[in-house]
């Protein structure tokens, strides 16, 4: 990134070559929806592209990138939603994940999709970051500016409620 | 090992993170305690379920052709600084530095010459006013944290400051990884509160800024200029029994100065 940020463009294919599979992860996971994913993924390196003058290598490449990340899923459903609050998105049961969601049906992955989906986005990365990003604890902490027992603690709350979700919908499931 | 002290290291070991000898003693607490068993298996398992949602591959050669097309048109609009951009950067804020130096000194002599004429100040003090501007964007993109905490400090002192220097603050706290110059930014942007492009970025801000300090700035920001936006990204930290509790109080405190 060092050479981007020094005016070599051309590396920046390699470094979308060697982290956009991750990045694309991160959002489609998070958005459940595959084509808003994809999208993002461009903007994601498109600000890359951009903003590059303002990596300064700090804290790693990684944690740069999925800040940027981040960053683009919320101003995607902020420019999508106007008029919605951001609490709204926060604290909605949020089942709208639209039609592309990754998994339809009953199984036990569809209900633990929805289960991650219902979560505060918040909590949603940070479950996703922790299992999926390969980022270690002490990384996510410095992404989020808090301490590293924070984070952990943080996870650990997250899954515990992913979980009764989960079970909930588990049971009401078989009550159907 | 106690109940806490297990389930403290359940993120350890849901990362694989612990060593033999901690594992061996979290399997020893849970031999003789139920809850926690519990707790280990179905976190567990959740954790693991996680791994079965399929994500569908994305479309790689779309997205890097569209990519390098970006970057063609980055390439051949000539704004990137080439292969020896900051060393350029470097450069140009010393000679900066130094012309500020030598205008200044210019300006003190011709004001306190009889010779001198009106017109002769006020070019001085425009030439001045606009290496102020080109020091303090400079300072903004050096790479070191302190270099561009002077450069948010010299924004500070530039009298009308451009759009740029705004959107280069605007950026600063955006997407600087250090938190100080982050508060910096904040301080400096309160100047031009009145803007709407300012208010938007500090109620971005507020959203999705973690560090405490920084949430704080922001609070304390959007109470001082009344912005009633800020009340739902108010509301939401002081309710987030997650949060930092001394950033909760503070919402709390920003929304009865806000009056909501």
């Amino acid at each position: 990134m060092q050479a981007v940020r020094e005016g070599d463009l051309s590396r920046l294919g390699r470094l979308f070559d060697r982290h956009h599979r991750a990045v694309y992860e991160f959002l489609v996971r998070t958005t459940g929806q595959r084509a808003v994913a994809e999208d993002l993924v461009q903007d994601v390196f498109e600000r890359v592209l951009k903003y590059r003058s303002t990596y300064r290598g700090e804290a790693g490449f990684l944690p740069w990138l999925f800040r940027i990340a981040s960053n683009a899923r919320a101003d995607h459903y902020r420019k999508l939603e106007p008029t919605m609050s951001w609490s709204d998105e926060l604290d909605g049961e949020d089942d709208s994940a639209g039609p592309e969601r990754l998994v339809e049906g009953a199984s036990e992955s569809a209900r633990l999709q929805r289960a991650l989906l219902a979560l505060r986005p918040d909590k949603r990365e940070l479950i996703v970051l922790a299992r999926f990003s390969e980022l270690k604890y002490e990384v996510i902490a410095e992404l989020h500016g808090v301490d590293v027992n924070t984070i952990k603690v943080r996870v650990h709350r997250a899954l515990k409620e992913l979980r009764d979700k989960f079970q909930k919908l588990e049971t009401t499931s078989h009550a159907v | 090992m106690r109940c806490e002290e297990f389930s403290a290291r359940l993120p350890d070991e849901w990362v694989g993170a612990l060593d033999d000898t901690e594992r061996a003693a979290m399997r020893e607490h849970v031999g003789s305690c139920a809850a926690c068993r519990q707790e280990l298996e179905s976190l567990g398992d959740t954790w693991g379920l996680l791994g079965d949602i399929p994500v569908p591959p994305p479309d790689s050669r779309a997205l890097r052709s569209r990519l390098d097309a970006a970057i063609r048109r980055e390439q051949e609009s000539g704004l990137h600084a080439g292969a020896h951009g900051t060393r350029w950067n470097q450069w140009l804020l010393a000679a900066g530095v130094a012309g500020v130096a030598l205008v200044a000194g210019l300006l003190m002599g011709r004001m306190s010459s009889p010779a001198s004429t009106p017109n002769d100040v006020v070019a001085l003090r425009e030439e001045l006013r606009d290496l102020r501007h080109m020091v303090a964007l400079s300072l903004m993109q050096q790479q070191s944290a302190s270099e561009r905490l002077k450069g948010v400090g010299w924004s500070t002192r530039l009298e009308g400051p451009s759009d740029e220097v705004v959107t280069a603050l605007i950026d600063t706290l955006r997407h600087d990884e250090n938190v100080n110059v982050r508060l910096a930014s904040i301080d400096a942007l309160k100047r031009f509160a009145d803007r709407d492009d300012v208010r938007r970025a500090a109620l971005d801000a507020l959203q999705n800024q973690h560090a405490p300090l920084v949430q704080m700035a922001l609070i304390d920001f959007v109470v001082e200029t009344q912005d009633r936006e800020a009340a739902p990204a108010l509301r939401r930290i002081s309710d987030d029994t997650k949060s930092d509790q001394t950033v909760r109080t503070r919402a709390a405190w920003g929304l009865e100065h806000l009056g909501a």
